[in-house]
């Protein structure tokens, strides 16, 4: 039992990770934008099918798919941020409007050319670790040590690169920043290019622990949101520390509860979280 | 003693911004609030019109409990405020601004029935057309009527803060509190706000008024309360008030008392 | 208010026109538009996004058919218990969303987070509602009509008649409350409630009664929809539907109380004018909902408008 516990603990822990991802796209889109971009699950969802595309139908191994996937990604997450979300920065009914929109013609288009049938990447790591008993696949610690250090790089460069420290200090207070010369609509793309390129590695590295369908997103921007309101905006850290705690929460309450409403406990946490946080979704914007 | 408040405190957080204020407004009475900027002068109207429910104290109205009460329970009371940085539905027309101000009137005339104005073939004319004549007279009074159909946006700085007090008039106040109703006004404006508020005292309104021009509320005022740092400081008639020492060092500083 | 002269060409249309597809077409954009006007309601009107009213369609659907073949009552008496019972989940949710005063972005999450709750809840419960496979039905729904006594609604008429009465109910009560005081209190709500608060409007009332009466008209389509097309399943509920129910209500229009109707017309019209299928259909609705924000903030009907005062 005792191993049971400790397994899907550390498989929380691994989960966690990718919810973190997707919950730090969605706190720097919110500090700098002024909106909940929900189409950050279905970037995702995009980016664990140009990995699987890229690796299984072209070729390209798995260690170059990946840059590859979430550069195609962030791109394309530029894009949309500078035709659509640019006209709703900081309106946060037409931003979540716009974003369920996005989700649906996104989620068509992968639809109309790779069908709802899941698809499985080969395997890209066989093999496992075996700590004290309890068995961790090799590629989850991968996955679990790439999304770490990425999360802790962009902790690192918020707080020590002349950028970060400009997009820290817009999303505090934006006038003040653009008086010292930050340039906000530049500032504001790149968060949004970032934001979507993190969920599309999140999306990348699902691909080679998971089977993918065209209706992944949708389960991970959710937990990702719930992570977020969690750890408080701009707190790089909480959005690690929140994807964990519903990771871990998920994992071990999935031995005690029914699984079929897994999804149900999710979101009368969420209802939960938006009543009682007194200061709305994400408290002060420091 | 129309309104009386006892001890009335708020905090932010670490912040006091309102401490132990002690205070009585009795019926027909023009009460100045002076003080300098970032007293709490806002902050207590804020809480006497409970727009912030207070951290401690009470809030009586006619020897009733209002303390803690929701804004539009405190409106129905009779307490009405004015914003000092105009509050407006700004893309409706003038006239369509005071008509939604007129909630409270159409309550207190029809009551329950105007329930029955939501049905097809209910004949409400007559209740629209009185109801305009008088939305009319407000325009009038306070100046606006020229603006009657325009935007509540497109108005001048001082249109807005005529607009709001024309809003609040239609609320048909026992109480006005009047947050810098004065400030951006012109010359003329000035004089014509002071005599609507002279006229609405003559009428029975008990009014309650910040403003930091100490000339125009002084001659205003039959009473003064002076606010520093959240805390009453001096009470009294105005021109005794601005004369009192501590008054004269909390504006301009020690050097001056 | 000559706009209700439009309606008039349609109570004489089956006269005219007996092809079953168009009538079918219009059946549909009826039962669609009733879900769409009501939705306007708590949406352009009060200012609320209700993302639950894919949900409240759902509901009551099953609620009527449930109790029609539980408690052997008629159809008309199962729309009520439908009705009855989304109005009283309505005000259980709303009470909850309201008196913590969420803002309008955070009532869509949490209207999304309940509406997600109700459909997990059917689908999974298997004994009741048969799940994922949904229910087939096996009772007609009848009528009873002055003089005839009580009769089966079939064929595409008579549903075709039933349903344009009910949507220019539905347009008629939701038009009374719009243009009268109650409509006033909703402007407010919209456009400034903190200042609507200190004027004496009672937002929590206020906002609640829109999402009440919104909620009680999906339920009406829901049950009409369901009998329609003998079926249901948790699928009424899904996401896929409240995002088309907006995409209709912007469509046609948010500030007028009809318009929406067209969006629904529009909408169901579509696919028997171009050929789409399923997966077309989803990347349509994203396209008007992203559009309509950016480009048509009026809506057709809004747009249209705009146009011939212009000229």
């Amino acid at each position: 039992m005792l191993q049971l516990v400790v397994g899907q603990l550390l498989n929380g822990v691994i989960v966690g990770t990718l919810y973190a991802i997707i919950a730090l796209g969605v706190t720097l889109t919110f500090g700098i934008t002024g909106i909940v971009n929900f189409a950050l699950g279905a970037f995702m969802m995009l980016g664990a099918y140009i990995t699987w595309y890229l690796t299984d139908g072209i070729g390209i191994p798995y260690p170059l798919a990946v840059p590859l996937a979430v550069l195609c990604v962030a791109l394309l997450g530029l894009a949309v941020d500078q035709a659509l979300f640019r006209f709703t920065r900081n309106n946060l009914i037409n931003g979540l409007i716009v974003s369920i929109g996005l989700i649906s013609v996104l989620v068509a288009i992968v639809l109309m050319i790779w069908t709802t049938t899941p698809q499985s990447m080969h395997y890209v790591l066989p093999g496992i670790f075996r700590i004290g008993g309890v068995i961790v696949p090799k590629m989850k610690a991968v996955v679990f040590i790439v999304l770490l250090l990425v999360i802790l790089l962009t902790y690192a460069s918020l707080t020590r690169t002349w950028a970060g420290r400009a997009a820290y200090a817009y999303a505090q207070n934006p006038e003040a920043a653009a008086l010292m010369g930050v340039r906000t609509g530049v500032l504001q793309a790149g968060v949004a290019a970032y934001s979507t390129a993190l969920a599309g590695l999140g999306g990348a590295l699902y691909a080679s622990l998971y089977s993918i369908a065209p209706e992944i997103g949708a389960s991970y921007i959710l937990k990702g949101v719930e992570a977020a309101i969690l750890a408080g905006i701009g707190s790089v850290v909480g959005s690690l520390v929140g994807g964990i705690i519903i990771g871990v929460a998920e994992g071990v309450g999935s031995i005690f509860l029914p699984s079929a409403y897994n999804d149900a406990y999710g979101l009368v946490f969420l209802v939960l979280i938006l009543l009682f946080k007194p200061a709305g979704l994400f408290g002060s914007k420091s | 003693m129309l309104l009386e408040i006892a001890d009335l405190t708020k905090r932010f957080g670490g912040l006091t911004a309102v401490s132990g204020i002690s205070f009585g407004i009795d019926h027909g009475e023009i009460v100045g609030i002076f003080g300098p900027n970032g007293s709490g002068k806002t902050t207590l109207l804020n809480l006497i019109a409970g727009v912030y429910r207070p951290t401690a104290g009470r809030l009586l109205w006619k020897s009733d409990e209002l303390t803690g009460a929701p804004p539009h329970e405190i409106a129905a009371a009779g307490i009405v405020k004015t914003f000092q940085n105009p509050q407006l539905f700004r893309e409706l027309t003038v006239f369509d601004n005071v008509m939604i101000a007129a909630h409270l009137r159409l309550k207190r005339h029809l009551g329950v029935r105007r329930m029955a104005t939501l049905w097809p073939w209910y004949r409400h004319r007559s209740v629209n057309g009185e109801l305009s004549d008088h939305i009319d007279h407000v325009l009038t009074l306070c100046r606006l009527d020229r603006f009657r159909d325009q935007a509540a946006g497109s108005l001048s700085y001082g249109g807005e803060k005529m607009l709001g007090v024309a809003m609040a008039l239609m609320c048909e106040p026992e109480l006005l509190l009047l947050d810098e109703p004065g400030s951006g006004l012109g010359h003329d404006e000035i004089a014509n706000l002071d005599e609507v508020l002279r006229d609405l005292r003559d009428h029975g309104t008990t009014l309650c008024v910040i403003d930091h021009r100490v000339g125009f509320l002084g001659n205003l005022a039959d009473r003064a309360m002076v606010v520093h740092h959240g805390a009453k400081i001096a009470e009294g008639r105005p021109d005794e008030v601005l004369r009192d020492e501590r008054v004269i060092e909390a504006y301009l500083g020690r050097s001056h008392a | 208010m000559k706009s209700y002269l439009l309606w008039l060409p349609l109570f004489l249309l089956p006269l005219v026109v007996h092809d079953n597809v168009v009538l079918t077409v219009l059946v549909f954009s009826f039962i669609l538009g009733i879900l769409a006007v009501s939705f306007n309601l708590i949406f352009g009107f009060a200012g609320q996004l209700s993302l639950f009213h894919a949900a409240a369609f759902g509901l009551s659907a099953y609620a009527t058919y449930l109790s029609m073949v539980h408690w052997s009552i008629p159809f008309w008496l199962g729309m009520v218990v439908g009705v009855v019972f989304v109005a009283l989940v309505s005000v259980v949710i709303g009470a909850i969303c309201f008196r913590f005063k969420l803002k309008e972005f955070y009532f869509a999450i949490v209207t999304l987070a309940f509406s997600e709750i109700a459909r997990l809840v059917i689908l999974n419960w298997n004994s009741f509602t048969n799940g994922s496979l949904g229910i087939n039905f096996t009772v007609t729904p009848t009528l009873w009509v002055p003089g005839h006594g009580v009769i089966p609604v079939q064929g595409t008429v008579m549903w075709y008649y039933l349903t344009l009465v009910a949507v220019v109910l539905t347009v008629i009560v939701c038009s009374r409350i719009v243009h009268s005081w109650m409509g006033r209190c909703f402007a407010s709500i919209r456009l400034n409630d903190e200042l609507a608060d200190t004027l004496g409007i009672n937002v929590f009332r206020y906002k609640l009664i829109s999402f009440v009466v919104g909620n009680a008209g999906a339920a009406v389509a829901g049950s009409l929809y369901a009998f329609y097309i003998s079926f249901i399943d948790p699928d009424y509920l899904s996401i896929n539907q409240s995002l088309a129910i907006i995409a209709m209500a912007l469509l046609g229009g948010r500030s007028s109380v009809a318009a929406p109707v067209v969006g629904a017309f529009v909408l169901t019209a579509l696919p028997h004018v171009i050929n789409v299928n399923a997966e077309a259909r989803l990347l349509i609705y994203g396209l008007i909902l992203i559009l309509t924000i950016l480009l048509m903030p009026r809506g057709l009907v809004g747009s249209l408008m705009r146009l011939r005062r212009a000229a």
